[in-house]
Formats: structure tokens, C-alpha cells, sequence
């Protein structure tokens, strides 16, 4: 919760900063752009998954549940760096890594035993390098609006770091950049989803997770 | 060590034998050191008894058992193999050099469905011969989808075939007490030492557990190349705790394979896990008779409670995770 409450306030803080800067972007071609800053990646939930044994019934038998479990991966505020090289003043790509380290729970309860419910937890640490194409909507203006799209490819590992887990991400977003004092410096806010296809996944199937970030801007 | 149902049970008598792993595996000791006890050379040739049994004949009683030594060698991930010499006027449980499977009639063994016996090399722990009877104080049946009056062969054959191979018993399992015996809810082993209700042919099949115990003997390179074990201790109070059974589940598969502590300190070992986290739950052996697992020395810890690890443990491929505690609580 405290994480969630750090990425709203910097959410907010974006929204107000146009009304108290005024300078301009100094955009063109063979521009390079270094950001980083924090991202929020979003939770999801896995299906619900039963211990189960043979039952000793009818000629074969049938599930008998031991116990079951429920489980998810915890929203959780990460970081990001990223490198950009405008092609000109609105069109740009852009590389780079998110880094985060997930918490994955799972609540485990029925126990057919009777043993107490409780939880099990997991940390992951997940890498993300990815690569996007930005376009920048009214460029030379101090305040940028700007979409984004693009594909990455997923690590993760298991606490421990022993186990390793692969993907493929593909990612849709848009947002705004606000240029501060001379132009070279800005705080960038974006919002998007994330396609995420293999990592850690127990259910093997696509993910859409939502994603906000915040980040310092520097452009030479 | 006996496999018990309400009024029957499947025992294996192995003298000499002391558990030594998960599953549990069989050993012997031999110079001060605990071997795995494992044939090694293969194919594993055995008679079968020309005796019948009622509505049970020999040839149908050899064509079961040679369809549970087949569930065995389907095993991917493990390398054995048998081959079915003939038929022979010789009984089991005789020690002759010869591995003869066959029915006695053992109404003193009221309890026991079947039984398995090795002979074994006690300078290498090389198991030279393994006699498995059908006891026919019992009702038997091969039918193809059982009877509900009798036994299921196959399925007892397949449990005897795995301590034929080296296994023990799992306490993957579940029972209640019923008059002077146990009654089976569930079990996800074949290896469990109590046995399914007659006309039950569920244990045709191996389970999970079964394929990592034999695997973890007879491993091929792709069995220790694709799974991984856990290993660690499960302690009360920060003491070991001996006997103690552990259950991991691989939540992705739906896999359940269990082990055992067998020390003072409460050390454990599960391997033939599947990569991937895993639920870890330590629980009492109540589930069966101590002996039904280990020696009548074997001094088993029954006084805690039931325990899920407050830490999922992922399992690398290839490799092991250690060092994992499980604290469980007094009852």
C-alpha cells in the first residue's frame, strides 16, 4: 500500500507541474534522451490451484482435495532507465531496462487436516528490456503529450536466483513530458498496459498487466 | 513393514533393509555405510509359480504381473527392465537365486495381501533375488475393470514390483480409523502402504511420487538434468524432528511428491521435483503404522501439528535448493 501511495503522489505532482514551467523542448534530429525513474506495475491473480489425491472410490477413484491454493503476483513499484534518439523532433525510439522485485503470494487453505490457513510468499526479481517507438504530439511546446508501443523480453527469477524464467512483452502507452528551465530537463509521467507472454506464469497463458511511471528527463 | 487395509494388507518383509531416502528407498548397511539398495543388471529376470488361485490362474496371474513390470519400465525418466523366464513349481519366499513370484496361502498373514523378499549382496547392497507372493487367504481378480469382491492383482502387483525395485513405502495418503484397522480416504502413491478397497484398480497407474522414487534410483541423465530436490530440516521448538513426512507441490503441474526426516536432526531430502516454486507441508506419520515405514527403532516424532513453510521454495533445474526449515508447533 505504502508503494502505491509513492506512485499516486508522483502521478499528481506531474499534473501540476505545467502550470509552473514554461520552457520548451530543444528537439530535432540525433537528439538523445536519458531518462529514469520509477515505474508501478500492476498484480495479477492465477487460478486457483488444489492439491489433489485419489480418492478411494468406485473402481479408479476420483480428486480428493488435500488442500488448495490461490495465488498472485503483488503490484509493486520498480525502476526504470531508458535511452532515447529522436529521428526527429516528434518520432523517437527508445530502449531500455525496468527492474522490480515482485512479491509472489499464495494463500494456502482447506487443508484436508485441518492445518491452519496461512500464506506463503515468494520475491521475484524481474528484468524487462524492452524497446519502444515514441511519438511526441505538439514537440516545441512545454508540455508533450506522447504514445508510445513496443516489445521486450521478460527475465525473472526465483527467490534464490536459481531458477530463471523467460518471456516476451509487448507494451502500448501513452503520456506527457513536461520541459523544465532550458529545455534539456523534463519529468516525463506515462501510463500503458503490458502483454506479457511466459516468465513466471502458472497458468501458461497471456497477462495484461497495467503500468504507470515517473521519471527525470535529460536530453543533449 | 506392512501394507494394511481394513481386514488385508501388502507387507514387504526386508531384513536387512533400512530406509534411506525419500519415498522412501531401501538400504542396507554395509561396512558402517547405507546403501541404496538397486539391482544392477537388468533385464531383472523372474518365475512366476505354476499355481492358481480361485478365479485366478497362473498365466493370467504372470500376464498381471507382467503388465505391472510394464508401468515400471514406461517410467521416462528412469532405466529398468524385466524379463519373464517361465513358469516354475517352486514357490516364493524360497531362497533360492531365482526371483519367483507366485500365490501362497498365508491365513496366519491375515493382514498382509502380498509380500515382497530380497536376498542382497551385503558387500555392494546389489540385490541378487526378490520373491514376491499373493497371499489367498485373499480374493483375487484380473478383470479388466475389477471386481468389486476382489483384490485388483495388477494393482497389488505393481506395489510389490516397486519394493521389488527398492522403494518403500510413501505416506502420501490419507486414512481413518475403521474397527481394528485402517481405512484408505486417498492416496497419490502407489507405494502407499495401505491398500485401495477391493475392486479399486486405481493403483494400476504410478502417481508422481512413485515416478520421482524410482527415478531417483534408476535416473536416466535426463531425470537429473530436468528436475531438482529440496532438501533441509523440519525442527519444534529448535530441535530436529525425526520422522516427520514432507509433501511439496509443484502448483504449476499439480504434482505431489513426498519424503521423510530420518535423523535426529530433522533432515530431509524430496528430489525428482519438476523446476518451479513449490508449497511445502510437514505433518506427523499418522497417517499408517510407524513400522508400516520404518524399523520398530526408528523413534518417530508424532507430536506436532500439521505445517505449511511460510516461504514458497522454487526448485532449479538440474540442481537443489537447501537449507530450507520447516518450524512446525507441538500439538
Amino acid at each position: 500500500m505504502r508503494r502505491r501511495g509513492l506512485a499516486i503522489a508522483a502521478a499528481v505532482a506531474l499534473l501540476t507541474l505545467p502550470a509552473v514551467a514554461g520552457a520548451q523542448a530543444r528537439l530535432g534530429k540525433g537528439s538523445v534522451e536519458v531518462s529514469g525513474g520509477i515505474t508501478y506495475i500492476g498484480g495479477y491473480s492465477f487460478d486457483e490451484r488444489t492439491a489433489e489425491q485419489t480418492a478411494n472410490s468406485g473402481s479408479t477413484g476420483a480428486p480428493f482435495d488435500f488442500f488448495t491454493t490461490d495465488s498472485e503476483i503483488k503490484p509493486v513499484v520498480g525502476y526504470r532507465v531508458r535511452l532515447g534518439y529522436f529521428f526527429s523532433p516528434s518520432l523517437s525510439i527508445e530502449g531500455g531496462l525496468r527492474f522490480a522485485k515482485p512479491v509472489y503470494e499464495v494463500r494456502i487453505t482447506d487443508d484436508f487436516e485441518n492445518a491452519p490457513d496461512s500464506t506463503a510468499e515468494e520475491d521475484l526479481s524481474q528484468y524487462l528490456f524492452d524497446g519502444s517507438l515514441v511519438y511526441h504530439f505538439g514537440s516545441g511546446s512545454r508540455a508533450a503529450p506522447f504514445v508510445y508501443g513496443g516489445a521486450g523480453y521478460l527475465r525473472e527469477l526465483h527467490e534464490g536466483e536459481t531458477l530463471v524464467e523467460e518471456g516476451v512483452e509487448y507494451h502500448a502507452g501513452g503520456g506527457i513530458k513536461v520541459w523544465l528551465g532550458s529545455g534539456r530537463f523534463a519529468i516525463r509521467g506515462d501510463v500503458g498496459v503490458s502483454f506479457r507472454d511466459g516468465g513466471f506464469d502458472l497458468d501458461d497463458k497471456s497477462r495484461v498487466v497495467p503500468e504507470a511511471g515517473a521519471s527525470l528527463v535529460w536530453v543533449f | 513393514m506392512s501394507r494394511r487395509a481394513l481386514a488385508a494388507a501388502v507387507a514387504l518383509i526386508a531384513a536387512l533393509a533400512v530406509p534411506v531416502g525419500a519415498y522412501l528407498k531401501l538400504g542396507t548397511d554395509v561396512n558402517g555405510r547405507t546403501l541404496t539398495l538397486q539391482w544392477r543388471d537388468f533385464p531383472v529376470r523372474y518365475f512366476v509359480t505354476n499355481a492358481d488361485a480361485a478365479l485366478v490362474s497362473a498365466p493370467q496371474l504372470q500376464a498381471a504381473v507382467g503388465r505391472g513390470f510394464a508401468t515400471w519400465h514406461a517410467v521416462e525418466t528412469a532405466r529398468t527392465s524385466s524379463e519373464f523366464v517361465g513358469f516354475v513349481q517352486s514357490r516364493p519366499f524360497v531362497q533360492d537365486g531365482a526371483s519367483v513370484i507366485g500365490f501362497l496361502n498365508r491365513p496366519d498373514q491375515d493382514r498382509t495381501l502380498a509380500a515382497t523378499t530380497f536376498t542382497v549382496d551385503t558387500t555392494d547392497g546389489r540385490i541378487v533375488e526378490s520373491d514376491i507372493y499373493f497371499n489367498t487367504f485373499f480374493p483375487w481378480s484380473t478383470a479388466e475393470g475389477g471386481n468389486t469382491d476382489r483384490f485388483d492383482v495388477e494393482s497389488i502387483a505393481v506395489h510389490e514390483i516397486g519394493h521389488l525395485l527398492g522403494l518403500s513405502h510413501s505416506a502420501l495418503g490419507e486414512t481413518e480409523l475403521q474397527g481394528s484397522g485402517r481405512r484408505v480416504i486417498a492416496a497419490e502413491s502407489v507405494m502407499f502402504p495401505i491398500s485401495f478397497s477391493r475392486g479399486n484398480i486405481a493403483d494400476r497407474s504410478l502417481k508422481d511420487d512413485d515416478i520421482a522414487g524410482i527415478s531417483d534410483i534408476y535416473g536416466t541423465t535426463d531425470f537429473e538434468r530436468e528436475t531438482g530436490s529440496i532438501s533441509g530440516r523440519v525442527t519444534k521448538n529448535g530441535r530436529g524432528v525425526k520422522g516427520a513426512h514432507v509433501v511439496a507441490f509443484h502448483q504449476a503441474s499439480g504434482r505431489l511428491v513426498g519424503g521423510f526426516t530420518l535423523n535426529d536432526n530433522g533432515d530431509y531430502v524430496i528430489a525428482g521435483l519438476l523446476p518451479g516454486p513449490h508449497i511445502l507441508r510437514a505433518e506427523p506419520l499418522d497417517d499408517g503404522d510407524v513400522n508400516s515405514f520404518f524399523d520398530d527403532d526408528f523413534a518417530v516424532d508424532l507430536d506436532f501439528q500439521v505445517k505449511f513453510h511460510e516461504r514458497v521454495v522454487a526448485v532449479p533445474r538440474g540442481g537443489g535448493t537447501r537449507g530450507i526449515e520447516i518450524r512446525v508447533n507441538p500439538k
